[in-house]
């Protein structure tokens, strides 16, 4: 699929593309997101990309309403982990949830590429 | 695994832990007033000279003070140059994992008497500071940038937590309340009060009355901070430093006829971030490091008699209660509202008030954990004494869990 390295900087160019890429063990088959050079589940360092299609369940969460310094303009923002559907978890933004209790574990939610200056980053909406 | 030669803990102090008391004060006083404390309590008298090694926890003394290269600057301020001083970063864990190097280098042989300490002078920074640099203990890549902080992090596990268990944060208010009723027992305590007391004196300014602890939580003086967690489910910002003197078991009685002998040790890591771990209602670092310290010291969780855990948020306690194997899965906040954990419960924990009251300068928790575990199995705590206690055990965790140090103590 691409012969890039596993590296933070190859899956933000993904991200710049609207596609979410992680690395695939060739030997056990575990998904690693984000991409990793080294399988935590075998040890494995044969690996392949991965495309994921974006659409997962939380697992946990929060509403943060004493932020970092940088988000200050968004608080209250909600943020959690995220199962894809495929497997592998990734934390992220939660877009569009102020209210504590908007949401829940086990709320379904996708992806949401937001481009901020020469990134994308990687945020979720609830579906 | 077992040591190759005995340790023990023959002296221990602290400064009080606080947020005003030491403004006029750096790191390296407050290192120095805990290691003459130190020095000072050792029964047959030590002098700081007697020390072979410092081993020093600091997390982030670069970001609080501009200061790094901490553990020379304090060997050099307390007069130990040229001896051997390293600085331990574990994030919260730094003078928990500290404590076992200064153990395990003992044990190797290479040194009879050890300092082990830790320091962080925190309150130079605002709470926004402060929390962007405790982020920093976090994935910065993966996981701060999607916004989380410690609170956040510690709230997410909370949620999950309940979700799977049907625990609430009704049972989070008792760790609450039992912490801040120890720390009001303890001089070193950052808070001194009874949440009662506090919720009287808040209301009293905004004319609001509180018939008890609950109501007061529930109340809008009670903010939340990362849902669900609220200020009161936070430890507190606090400056301070803690230091321990070990010695090989061997030369011990030179320095005290009652030292208290780290029985068992175990540290481990996991996963920095939440969403590469299988579980997000238990911490697997804690449960591989007490099991490492159980095996060594040949006793299980039920054998322990008082423990010190990580409480830097009240769902913390929770967890590590039943990682550490007091309580089964799902039941620690359970057993917090029936008083089992109190001071006079059948599984005291935090005697001293915990992060949550005793307050938590970050590169010194580890050792006052150790600290306490030193008076509480000499029966030198006083007013948060737990009557009869034989066996202690300390459990210091780094960030959301990356790293656990457990020590199990015995007399």
């Amino acid at each position: 699929m691409s012969e890039s390295e596993f590296t933070v900087e190859a899956f933000r160019d993904f991200l710049v593309e609207g596609r979410i890429m992680g690395s695939r063990c060739k030997g056990c088959g575990a998904i690693s997101l984000p991409p990793r050079p080294i399988c935590t589940q075998c040890g494995g360092q044969d690996l392949e990309w991965v495309e994921l299609e974006g659409k997962g369940t939380v697992r946990a969460y929060t509403v943060i309403h004493v932020p970092l310094t940088r988000m200050r303009d968004r608080c209250p923002y909600a943020c959690g982990v995220v199962e894809f559907d495929e497997g592998p978890r990734i934390s992220g933004l939660i877009l569009g949830v102020s209210e504590d209790e908007e949401m829940a574990v086990g709320s379904r939610v996708e992806v949401e590429f937001v481009k901020e200056g020469e990134r994308t980053a990687l945020y979720f909406r609830l579906v | 695994m077992r040591l190759s030669r005995g340790v023990a803990v023959v002296g221990a102090g602290m400064t009080r832990f606080h947020h005003k008391l030491h403004a006029g004060k750096t790191s390296r006083e407050l290192f120095v007033e805990a290691a003459r404390e130190a020095a000072g309590s050792v029964d047959s008298g030590c002098e700081l000279g007697d020390v072979e090694a410092l081993f020093v926890g600091n997390f982030s003394s670069d970001a609080f003070e501009h200061q790094a290269h901490t553990a020379p600057l304090m060997a050099d301020w307390l007069g130990l140059c040229p001896r051997a001083a390293t600085r331990v970063e574990d994030a919260c864990a730094s003078s928990g994992v500290a404590v076992n190097m200064g153990a395990l280098a003992i044990a190797s042989g290479a040194y009879d008497v050890v300092l082990v300490g830790g320091v962080e002078k925190m309150r130079n920074l605002t709470t926004e500071g402060v929390t962007d640099t405790l982020a920093m203990a976090a994935d910065d890549i993966y996981e701060v940038s999607a916004g989380f902080t410690f609170p956040g992090l510690y709230a997410s596990l909370a949620t999950a937590h309940f979700a799977r268990y049907g625990s609430s944060w009704e049972q989070l208010a008792a760790i609450a309340i039992k912490n801040h009723h120890n720390g009001a027992l303890n001089p070193k305590a950052h808070f001194q009060s009874e949440i009662m007391e506090t919720a009287r004196r808040r209301g009293e300014r905004r004319g609001m009355v509180f018939s008890d602890e609950m109501e007061f939580l529930r109340s809008s003086l009670n903010p939340v901070i990362a849902y669900p967690l609220r200020l009161f489910d936070c430890c507190p910002v606090s400056d301070g430093a803690a230091v321990v003197i070990l010695s090989a078991a061997e030369v011990s009685k030179r320095f005290t006829d009652t030292p208290v002998y780290i029985s068992g040790l175990g540290q481990a890591s996991d996963a920095m971030s939440l969403h590469d771990r299988a579980d997000l209602t238990t911490l697997r670092a804690t449960r591989v490091a007490a099991e490492q310290a159980y095996g060594m010291a040949g006793v299980s969780a039920d054998d322990i008699d008082v423990a010190d855990v990580h409480d830097c948020f009240t769902i913390a306690e929770v967890m590590a209660t039943e990682d550490l194997g007091f309580f089964p899965r799902g039941e620690g906040g359970r057993a917090a509202v029936e008083g089992r954990t109190a001071l006079d419960g059948d599984r005291p924990v935090n005697p001293d008030g915990g992060l949550k009251a005793k307050g938590h300068p970050v590169g010194a928790t580890g050792a006052a954990m150790t600290y306490e575990m030193f008076l509480q199995l000499r029966g030198e705590a006083g007013r948060h004494q737990v009557e009869g206690a034989e066996v202690g055990l300390t459990h210091n965790v780094g960030a959301s869990g990356g790293t656990v140090a457990v020590q199990v103590y015995g007399r």
